[in-house]
């Protein structure tokens, strides 16, 4: 039963974040039908520079402001840069290519991608930067927590569980309780009759943008609160966020939500159950088995779980 | 049609066999073309300089260039050092490109690296067939010298300036017997040629010895270690998480504590760098030691140091040195010994020939008979204290 909870925990840590990441990519497809595969970049973005801000406020052993405020601050600052980048990305290198083939603005989006990371390389280097948690009061964080039977979930994974989940509550709120976010929808779901409608595509897109970077800063600081970061883990984390967002139906924003938590429950079941004589072993080869989900997904249901059929007028 | 058809494949065959024949055919020429040696010999460094394990290469790199810009002159050479890259993400695949690149180059007459066993395993054939000898400052792997249960997977062209796992599998088993006397080790790789070697040569010595071992595999882009930590078992003692990227055996050690298991993590050289694996407790296996108490290498710290401002003195930074050192003073050699040209064949077969008196890793180097290994070397464990400093305890 411990195994099972710890799992659990483990599950929704990893999927919170994806799911992060995953509504990045399904706020920018829903608005343009365009795959951003630089969002992963923007995300390994936000773990530098949640680094830097922390480093900033004194370092994780002896902040200036309390630790409550180090990650909340560490979080907002994240969230803004990667928010401008992305305003700026959309500017310079897919607005421009708007009306042309869909292909054009994908490849650009693969620039973008190789562009962020050789030019983070260029500018901080190779060397992986951890914010180093655990030198907090000797660990606090990673050893005070919620006591559910015979695991402890750790004040750190709590916070990015509940971070995570009010990101979320948020973005829901936007987009369905305002009227940026129905211009949003309106423009997702037929582009030249929003215009006709008077909506400012460009604002809407631009907005679009903002709030997708500013989550997948988000993500990349929930993510670095735990584990390392480096330059070049923008492409894996871009690729899981894309695969939940698959999973739950590109486009649809409960489906990134629940793609991203599917996923991750995935992840730590399969490495933490499957294993036997006969079957390839689940810590080894769990994306095998990940890929074999989505690959079966695609086959029963290729709009995901909660996206929508392609409906064409004859 | 199919006449048409068939005489195409036919042409298109002959000009594949065509080419590799005059491939290799040149491969063979140029490793008996003569090369001036008033001219810049072209140095190639080939190790990783981004992702995962980009520290590795980045501080290599530094103490390469240290030695070249020292050297060099002192040997009567002129030198250009060049980095090519090969993140570890990527698997094998940069070191057979940079391996075809360096083997077209005229002026490389002989190569540092690869940095990493699969990228030895990878490229040292095609570096055998040019006659161009390469020496590998980290590459441990026990099958790139010798032959292990019928593999070798190395060639007489490859040379490494320090030790393989062959010793350092059963020195760190060795350790966890006699010094802390385990009796459940959790052994984990990461799919890839380095970790999976020295996972199994420890797991074998301790089996031997009658340990319980727990093998656990993840694939080499893993960075949250947590459903793996829920695999180790209450009562293990150790975890030997042979990775090449620090920062992760320091995730997987704080993991550990954070869900309450007692096991310490035992790192391999791979994971040596104090400023990112930091777990008090914890163990790190390395080539070399410590050579800032090394009273010898006083000065050349010194020197290296003034280059390198605010950044701190390694482990794998010295075995670099070393082995610019020996590429350098076989060239050199060579190149007197013809009278101011030089072959690759010849520095090839100069590198066996090279012993220097003054290491810097301390007393001398010289070549094992058996092997292209250094000889009498051993590996060195140390254990990270409170303030995250490396002890040498064995």
């Amino acid at each position: 039963m411990d195994q099972f909870i710890q799992l659990t925990v483990d599950g929704l840590t990893l999927g919170s974040v994806y799911a992060l990441i995953a509504l990045g990519y399904t706020l920018v497809y829903g608005v343009l039908k365009l795959l951003n595969f630089a969002h992963g970049d923007v995300f390994m973005v936000g773990t530098f520079v949640g680094f830097g801000v922390l480093q900033a406020l004194g370092g994780p052993a002896s902040p200036n402001v309390p630790i409550w405020l180090v990650i909340t601050l560490v979080t907002l600052s994240a969230m803004a840069v990667c928010a401008a980048l992305g305003v700026a990305i959309e500017r310079f290198a897919y607005r421009p290519l708007r009306d042309a083939p869909r292909i054009a603005p994908l490849i650009s989006a693969l620039g973008v991608s190789f562009f962020l990371a050789n030019s983070m390389q260029l500018l901080f280097g190779a060397t992986p930067r951890n914010y180093d948690l655990f030198e907090y009061h000797t660990g606090t964080l990673y050893l005070r927590g919620l006591h559910i039977g015979g695991v402890t979930v750790p004040l750190l994974r709590i916070i990015t569980i509940v971070a995570a989940f009010v990101l979320m509550v948020i973005l829901w709120f936007l987009v369905n309780k305002t009227r940026t976010g129905k211009a949003m929808r309106a423009t997702s779901f037929d582009r030249e009759a929003a215009a006709m409608m008077g909506i400012d595509i460009d604002r809407v897109i631009v907005f679009t943008f903002i709030l997708g970077s500013a989550l997948a800063g988000a993500a990349g600081v929930m993510f670095s609160l735990r584990v390392p970061t480096n330059v070049s883990i923008g492409f894996i984390a871009g690729l899981k966020g894309f695969i939940a967002a698959v999973i739950g139906g590109i486009g649809s924003i409960p489906g990134a939500m629940a793609g991203g938590l599917i996923l991750g429950f995935l992840e730590s079941y399969i490495q933490g159950y499957v294993h036997g004589a006969h079957i390839p072993d689940g810590t080894q080869w769990s994306d095998l088995y990940v890929f074999s989900v989505l690959i079966a997904l695609m086959l029963f249901r290729h709009q995901g779980l909660f996206g929508r059929p392609d409906i064409r007028k004859v | 049609m199919k006449k048409a058809f068939v005489f195409a494949l036919a042409v298109l065959a002959t000009s594949v066999v065509a080419a590799s024949a005059q491939g290799s055919q040149t491969a063979a020429a140029r490793s008996l073309a003569s090369f001036n040696c008033s001219k810049t010999i072209t140095l190639p460094f080939v190790t990783p300089l981004t992702g995962g394990a980009g520290f590795l290469g980045t501080e290599q790199m530094s103490w390469a260039k240290y030695a070249v810009k020292t050297l060099a002159p002192q040997l009567g050479l002129k030198v250009k050092l060049v980095g090519g890259d090969t993140p570890v993400e990527q698997g094998p695949a940069p070191a057979q490109t940079l391996a075809q690149k360096y083997i077209g180059t005229p002026s490389v007459l002989a190569l540092l690296g690869p940095s990493t066993s699969g990228a030895v395993a990878a490229s040292t054939k095609a570096y055998y067939a040019a006659k161009l000898a390469h020496i590998s400052p980290s590459a441990t792997r026990t099958d790139l010298t010798k032959t292990v249960g019928g593999t070798y997977e190395g060639t007489p062209a490859f040379f490494r300036d320090v030790p393989g796992d062959y010793i350092q599998g059963p020195s760190d088993a060795n350790f966890m017997i006699n010094s802390l006397h385990v009796k459940k080790v959790v052994i984990m790789d990461f799919q890839e040629p380095y970790s999976l070697g020295l996972a199994g040569a420890v797991e074998s010595t301790l089996k031997a010895k009658g340990v319980t071992t727990i093998r656990l595999s993840a694939p080499n882009t893993t960075t949250d270690y947590s459903a793996y930590v829920t695999k180790v078992p209450g009562d293990a003692d150790i975890v030997f998480f042979p990775t090449q990227k620090p920062g992760d055996a320091q995730t997987f050690a704080q993991q550990l504590i954070e869900q309450g298991k007692k096991a310490k993590v035992f790192g391999g050289d791979g994971s040596n760098d104090s400023s990112q694996f930091k777990q008090p407790g914890s163990y790190v296996s390395n080539f070399a030691p410590d050579i800032t108490g090394i009273a010898a290498d006083a000065k050349l710290i010194a020197g290296w140091k003034k280059d390198n401002p605010g950044k701190a003195v390694g482990s794998f930074g010295p075995p670099s040195y070393g082995a610019v050192q020996i590429a350098l003073t076989a060239i050199s050699k060579a190149c007197k010994a013809g009278g101011g040209s030089t072959t690759r064949a010849a520095v090839f077969h100069t590198f066996k020939k090279v012993s220097i008196k003054n290491w810097i890793l301390g007393g001398s180097f010289k070549w094992s008979t058996k092997s292209n290994d250094p000889l009498n070397a051993k590996f060195y464990i140390f254990q990270i204290q409170s303030n995250g400093s490396y002890k040498l305890v064995g």
